[in-house]
């Protein structure tokens, strides 16, 4: 518990105190509008030095109803975040921190009516003092607060429809088998379905007995689902106590219509209750509370539907088979039949012995899961002004305890299939004997499983010393320590941050500015001697603006030019407990006659110089307010380094240093990569009224290019090193086409790849390094992934507003990432895989000029989709992610004490995609298909 | 101040962090390192259960559908692709046997080099017992583990020199000198029978419980007791690697350093293998302890449905736990009885099955009828392959292979469970086991490490090649006589074909290494075996393709084999980052 400075920590803040306490001065003044959450304190906008981005999201809410909050849905706003990242930051082991009211929360748990605004901390010297979990930057959610007002109370409806958007096109029955046969003989196989079976398939006489299922058909899968939500926000206060609610439910249904699947839902009821008290003149608190109930229910399947669309082939089963098809003389049958409780409508339960379950009989006959989850946060904070003690100088101590558990509940039932067997009679299909698969069963019995709890600790306190001396010299230190832990159900160790930080900022008549901040941080998760570091930051920044010879200039409000340094040290990368240790550990087991037991062996190499992982960082930065704040500006030049990732330096061992069973290792981790990562943001904002009219019009904008500067790599040509490639590189062969001929295929020494005997409409690969065959040797570095996001991502919004009316638009842009559809299966037709309507352009000797795909095979196809920039697209793409049309009633109607305002509006989400690969970018395979949301809503204010 | 200084102090031990583990120190763990060894006697032997751990005996066919005997029906199967050209030094299958076995050599080494100070018994007799048995049996693993690496590493380079690999005969560590470079195959082999001979001194020849006269001298002088002896040595501790057992693993790689791809520079001759094997045999008192049912070791008769956990088959050397388990029926069985029918057997191998008089199918004394394909064969034929007609499963169901056939056994129906060549497995399998999922029937099966025939034909092989086929050089039984045996055995009774064929060593060898094809089949043996023979690996996969009474032989899967791959690949990446590691020839 006791760790060397964070026992002085009393001391040292009452020493770093006394100096400045001596000087004489006054106050200084702030001004409670227009201030900005910062890390542990707020500021004037106005001398913000860069590095954070404050979205007004109360204010955005006005004309823009967002009814989830993720990083989608606030991404375009601000400059520096792309709805991935925090300036390109990668976000392995959680990424960037979320914090809600300074506690580490989730972002999903926040209703977007509760928030007041969000803070984007993109730079090193902006998140320094949050210690060594928030070096990937911090998003800062601050909820909405009491005000010194009468009773508000503000009710907020909204209802609308989730619309999809695309549906994978899979074949029919005969097409699949018309084209299998084809990839049959691709292989020079025999084709084994018959004319016969392709006519009976296709003629749809029965499809009973050929069945030809489409998983997408409207039967099966609506277009459309239903969300709707309500909340009421009652707030008001006096003097002395202020407080705020917010009740919210929202529900959502789900596209199926199968079964149990017509069922699913989605529901969360949340309240929030903030209150801020002022027990004396200097000293005032709060109590924040939050409860969630969440809430959804799902049929029964061992994979979800939607995955199941991407394998159960249309000709392998029907699901439901009408009880009036069996022979009323094949007795045996109707009893069998008769047996079982799963007749829906007249319909059994059909299988093959292959296909003894299917989702369609789970979505009926499995029975349902009920998922819920509870989240209940506290927090409370005190403020007390010291001064008494010495002028300027205040205190708070901040203390959060968060609750979350969630838990399912199911029954699950097993149920049989029949395999019907067909005879005719008269001339017409019957069927004239089952045979059963698996057996009815129904436990009866509510399974709990999936519990998980988890609890978080947060304490902070901290002292602030605020003056102004001599009417120019803007005086602010403070001196923080916080720590939070989080502890999960079955989980041995927790997820932990303790720190002590200064800062120390200074400005000279709003004209020159100086922000030093120093973190002490510890970190449990190294060596003893290892454990602590010191991350300092400095930023200086001149408002041009306030220089006398601009001073009364009404064009140039604002010029903030902004410099700033900083080292991070942080152990967020740094995955376990102990990695510095050997560790050797219990673990497999081998038996013997006595009985066995478990082995011991090594979990890695022990290193214990294992040290921080370590952020350099510097940002150029320019701000400002011209022509009478008409436009307003920002741009911002990062540029970062990341040193000691921890790696396993596999260059310098044999691989027999590491097995998989037991899944032991003498490695040593290291402090091994490096990357850097930079690039610029900008945001422009322009708004000007005229008369009834008025309009905003605003872009953002982030560009970032990163780089592996350091790896632990042995390659045998010089193209393979990931050494001075991005860091999102995606890898693979150089496709030279299909092979034209069956010659030409054999003649080309491409075996190594594992697609056996290669024939002509196989994908050919380039030697690269010359050595007269083509293997894993053969591959180079094809282009960004924008697996942080798109290399530029920009946001545009425009507001037109004319009386009453407002028309707000919002644009996303993402360019230069890109992806592979080698592993995607719509595309990958290969052994018994489903076939989509891809599979109508893949290579023939008939369609060779004109195919797009390479043959169909009923092989693995492992020469065919492998990596290769022959998969791989252009992620580009333009949004238009939002519209809403909103109207407020003028204030003159409402003249009585009840209602003080009303707001109707529409609105359409994720309306339309512009992009060369739309297509690819809108189709969801195996997951539930992307939707538009047409919505409408309406506000009123009592 | 004061008290605000009280205050912090008070709210940060109080608030939340009473219990702080995580915060400024890790929660506490049972951290043990490389010298805990030392002072604890059960993880010492921890530390040699993960070299048994990592032991190279799957139990299940693997790289038989790689060679001209099966092929898989699963097209992600890892030997199907290496067979079909893909095998490179970069191939997973290429890495397996490299990083377990000198991972395994490593716990071996750990456990010799810190047994010493370790204490099992407060006796001094019993704790020597400890000690001899242990480093016995770390001396065994190390052993087995150098046969594997030469059988799948030893290779000649591009100089003509026959190389092994590193000897380990110390543990590494991140800061030992890992730059080293392959030991001739010559000093393998040396290493590995000192380490066996160090292992067969060391350990009793079997774990059983024995009475006070039978305590071996060199503890009785010590006083022990029976009990003593047994606590060490006893019944509880079998399964483990024995003397006996350490003997058969020299047995094996003195036949693997005698054949034609290692003889000229091993320094082992054919009469050496064969004389590590007849020492093992004559202990069973060489071909009349051959065991009558050991070519059917693995059926449900023999195994029954509880066997004892320490007991061993006659016909078993050494085999794994007993497991209840049906996941060999669940793969192998043809679909109409639940199973996916991985590995099917060749029309190659069906083959090679003699007639039941001892000819093989393409003599014309042999009575061969093509259009009765299965009638009047070695019964082995039936036992160990499924074949259309035969009966398998709970109800002894009918298995139809046919093209015609009306449900997904026939040939091809349905890529990924229907048979490719007309053939399933039955060998390894259990009929009384039933993988249907609402009727599921699981029985015991264990993975058989190593067993009498392999010996049996090892000697006959090397024997055949130091003598001849009928002279015993003073071990009481000859090449021919083990033959006669094993084929008698299976009942073929006639021994006139093998009396043709015991007139010369060449004909002799040619039945020799057939019988061991099929003794052994689908026990991963003939891989290794064609290429320690410098025999064709590219015969092309053939099935039956019966419809109607047509009988059609097919082509099913060519092979795609390199000359060079006679010598399997170092991993490509150790090679790439170890200058003194040196590649075989043509990788």
């Amino acid at each position: 518990m006791t760790t060397k400075y964070y026992k002085f920590l009393p001391i040292v803040t009452a020493a770093a105190l006394c100096a400045p306490s001596l000087m004489a001065a006054e106050e200084a003044d702030s001004d409670s509008d227009n201030q900005v959450q910062l890390a542990y304190r707020v500021a004037d906008r106005g001398d913000m030095l860069g590095g954070v981005e404050v979205l007004d999201f109360a204010k955005l809410m006005e004309v823009n109803y967002i009814n989830d909050i993720n990083n989608g849905t606030i991404s375009g706003y601000v400059s520096g975040f792309n709805g991935n990242s925090l300036w390109g930051q990668d976000g392995d082991n959680d990424g960037f921190l979320v914090l809600i009211d300074g506690v580490v929360r989730d972002m999903n748990n926040i209703i977007s009516t509760e928030v007041e605004n969000i803070t984007f901390m993109k730079g090193a010297a902006a998140t320094v003092l949050y210690g060594a979990r928030a070096s990937k930057g911090v998003i800062y959610i601050t909820t909405k607060r009491g005000k010194d007002a009468p009773l508000s109370v503000n009710v907020r409806a909204n209802t609308g429809w989730h619309v999809a958007k695309s549906f994978p096109e899979y074949l029919g029955s005969a097409e699949y088998m018309a084209l299998y046969n084809q990839a049959l003989i691709n292989d020079g196989k025999d084709p084994i379905y018959s004319q016969q079976d392709l006519y009976n398939y296709s003629s749809g006489k029965n499809p009973y007995r050929y069945p030809n299922i489409d998983m997408y058909s409207s039967d099966y899968v609506g277009r459309a689902y239903n969300r709707t939500d309500v909340s009421a926000e009652i707030s008001g206060g006096n003097e002395r106590a202020r407080f705020y609610t917010n009740v919210n439910y929202f529900r959502h249904g789900d596209y199926l219509k199968v079964g149990e699947g017509k069922k699913n839902y989605t529901d969360r009821f949340s309240v929030r209750g903030n209150i801020d008290v002022d027990i004396t003149e200097w000293i005032s608190a709060y109590v924040n509370t939050s409860a969630t109930f969440y809430g959804s229910r799902s049929a029964n399947s061992e994979n979800s539907y939607w995955a199941n669309a991407t394998t159960l082939r249309p000709n392998r089963i029907n699901p439901l088979i009408p009880v009036s098809l069996i022979n009323p003389e094949a007795t045996s049958a109707l009893e069998q039949i008769g047996a079982t409780a799963n007749i829906f409508n007249g319909y059994f339960l059909g299988g093959t012995q292959q296909d003894k379950t299917n989702v369609f009989a789970d979505y009926y006959a499995k029975g349902y899961s009920k998922f819920t989850s509870r989240q209940f946060q506290f927090d409370t904070g005190i403020n007390v002004d010291l001064g008494m003690v010495t002028p300027g100088l205040t205190f708070n101590t901040k203390y959060a305890v968060d609750y979350a558990t969630s838990y399912n509940t199911s029954y699950t039932n097993s149920y049989a299939t029949f395999v019907p067997v067909w005879g005719e009679f008269n001339g017409t299909d019957d069927i004239t004997a089952v045979t059963i698969e698996g057996k009815d069963e129904h436990s009866g019995v509510q399974n709990i499983s999936n519990s998980a709890s988890r609890q978080t600790m947060y304490w902070s306190g901290q002292f602030d010393y605020a003056r102004q001396f001599n009417d120019v010299h803007n005086f602010h230190a403070l001196v923080v320590g916080a720590g939070w832990q989080r502890t999960r159900a079955g989980q041995y160790h927790k997820t932990s941050s303790v720190n002590i930080g200064f800062e120390v900022d200074y400005n000279y008549a709003r004209r020159y500015y100086v922000d030093l901040a120093l973190t002490g941080v510890h970190s449990s998760k190294l060596a003893p001697g290892h454990r602590q570091g010191w991350s300092p930051t400095a930023t200086i920044g001149w408002n041009i603006a306030n220089e006398a010879f601009l001073a009364d200039n009404d064009a140039v409000n604002t010029l903030m030019l902004s410099a700033s340094a900083g080292l991070l040290n942080q152990d967020q990368d740094i995955q376990d407990y102990y990695m510095y240790s050997a560790n050797y550990t219990e673990g497999g087991w081998y038996e013997w006659a006595i009985g066995g037991g478990s082995a011991a062996y090594p979990k890695r190499g022990p290193n214990e110089g294992l040290t921080f992982v370590k952020i350099k960082q510097y940002t150029v930065g320019l701000r400002g307010e011209l022509f009478n704040r008409l436009l307003d500006f920002n741009a911002m030049y990062f540029n970062y380094k990341t040193t000691g990732l921890l790696g396993s330096t596999s260059t310098k061992f044999p691989s027999y240093f590491s097995t998989y069973y037991p899944e032991a290792s003498f490695v040593p981790y290291t402090n091994m990569n490096d990357n850097r990562r930079s690039g610029f943001d900008f945001g422009v904002n322009v708004k000007k009224d005229f008369g009834d009219f008025a309009f905003k019009f605003g872009v953002t904008g982030t560009y970032y290019d990163t780089k592996a500067l350091k790896r632990d790599e042995v390659w045998e040509n010089d193209y393979q090193y990931r050494e001075g490639k991005p860091i999102d590189a995606i890898w693979g062969y150089r496709a030279d086409g299909f092979f034209q001929t069956d010659e030409e295929a054999a003649a080309w020494d491409q075996s190594a790849l594992g697609g056996g005997t290669l024939k002509a409409g196989d994908l050919k690969y380039r030697d690269l390094n010359g050595d007269g065959k083509v293997d894993t040797n053969d591959q180079e570095y094809l282009g960004k992934g924008g697996w942080y996001g798109s290399p530029f991502f920009m946001g545009v919004n425009l507001q037109l507003s004319w009386k009453g009316f407002t028309l707000f638009v919002h644009g996303l842009g993402s360019f230069g990432g890109h992806g592979l559809l080698n592993d995607n299966s719509y595309y990958k037709m290969v052994g018994e895989n489903k076939y989509t309507a891809a599979a109508r352009e893949a290579w023939t000797q008939e369609t060779a000029a004109t195919a797009t795909l390479p043959r169909l095979t009923t092989g693995n196809g492992a020469n065919n989709y492998v990596a290769s920039d022959f998969w791989m697209y252009s992620t580009d793409r333009f949004d238009i992610d939002k519209i809403q049309l909103t109207y407020d009633f003028p204030k003159t109607l409402f003249h009585g004490p009840v209602i003080h305002g009303l707001q109707l509006y529409i609105s359409a989400d994720d309306l339309v995609t512009f992009g060369k690969n739309r297509e690819i970018l809108e189709r969801n395979v195996g997951s539930a298909p992307q939707s538009r949301f047409y919505n409408i809503g309406a506000q009123v204010t009592f | 101040m004061k008290k605000l200084i009280k205050y912090i102090a008070v709210a940060s031990i109080v608030m939340g962090f009473t219990a702080c583990d995580d915060l400024f120190d890790p929660a506490i763990e049972n951290i043990k390192d490389e010298n805990s060894i030392d002072s604890e006697s059960n993880y010492a032997d921890q530390i040699l259960r993960s070299a048994y751990i990592l032991m190279p005996y799957p139990g299940d066919p693997e790289n038989d559908v790689a060679t001209d005997d099966a092929v898989s029906n699963d097209i992600n199967n890892d030997y199907r692709t290496i067979a079909g050209g893909a095998w490179t030094s970069q191939t997973g299958v290429s890495v397996n046997n490299w990083r377990d076995r000198n991972a395994s050599i490593q716990y071996c080494n750990l456990l010799l080099e810190h047994i010493d100070n370790v204490m099992f018994a407060t006796n001094e007799a019993i704790n020597e017992m400890f000690y001899d048995r242990l480093k016995g049996e770390a001396y065994g693993l190390r052993a087995l583990n150098m046969y594997y690496l030469l059988q799948n590493y030893a290779g000649k380079n591009s100089a003509g020199e026959l190389l092994g690999v590193p000897i380990w005969n110390h543990s590494f560590s991140a800061t030992s000198d890992l730059n080293v470079s392959r030991d001739s195959f010559k000093a393998c082999l040396e290493q590995l029978l000192s380490d066996a001979d160090a292992a067969i001194e060391l350990l009793p020849k079997d774990y059983a419980d024995i009475s006070d006269a039978q305590v071996p001298a060199k503890y009785k002088s010590k006083g022990v007791s029976a009990a003593q002896y047994n606590r060490v040595n006893g019944t509880n501790t079998a399964l483990r690697i024995s003397g006996r057992i350490v003997e058969a693993i020299a047995a094996q790689a003195a036949l693997l350093a005698a054949s034609p791809a290692f003889s000229d520079q091993s320094g082992v001759t054919w009469a050496d293998a064969a004389t590590r094997s007849a020492n093992l045999l004559k202990q069973i008192g060489g071909v009349a302890g051959m065991a009558p049912t050991g070519h059917l070791w693995y059926t449900a008769e023999e195994i029954g449905n509880d066997p004892a956990k320490a007991d061993y088959h006659a016909e078993i050397i050494w085999r794994g736990n007993n497991e209840t388990n049906c996941s060999r029926e669940e793969n192998n069985f043809p679909p109409s009885l639940y199973g996916k029918g991985r590995v099917n057997p060749t029309q190659n191998l069906v083959d090679a099955f003699p007639m039941l008089n001892g000819y093989p199918i393409s003599n014309a004394k042999s009575n061969y009828d093509s259009k009765n394909p299965y009638e009047g064969r070695d019964p082995r034929l039936q036992a160990y392959i499924v074949v259309n007609g035969s009966t398998l499963g709970v109800n002894n169901d009918v298995i139809n292979t046919t093209a015609d056939s009306d449900n997904k056994d026939g040939i091809d129906k349905e890529s990924g469970i229907s048979t490719r060549t007309g053939y399933y497995l039955r060998k390894l399998l259990r009929s009384d086991v039933n993988p249907n999922s609402t009727s599921k029937v699981e029985k015991p099966h264990y993975a058989t490490r190593i067993r009498y025939t392999e010996i049996f034909l090892a000697y006959a092989e090397a024997a055949n090649e130091a003598w001849g086929p009928k002279s015993d050089n003073g071990n009481g039984f000859s090449a021919y006589d083990v033959i006669k045996a094993i084929r008698n055995r299976a009942g073929i009774t006639d021994t006139s074909y093998l009396d043709e064929c015991a007139a010369s060593k060449e004909s002799m060898r040619e039945l020799i290494r057939n019988e061991r094809r099929i003794e052994l089949c689908f026990e991963n043996k003939r891989f290794w075996d064609l290429r320690r023979w410098n025999a064709n690996l590219n015969e092309t996969a053939r099935g039956m393709k019966i419809s109607g009474n047509s009988y059609d032989a097919v082509d099913v899967e060519k092979r795609d084999f390199r000359d060079y791959m006679i010598y399997g690949p170092l991993p490509y990446s150790d090679v790439l980052k170890f200058s003194n590691l040196e590649q075989n020839a043509g990788w």
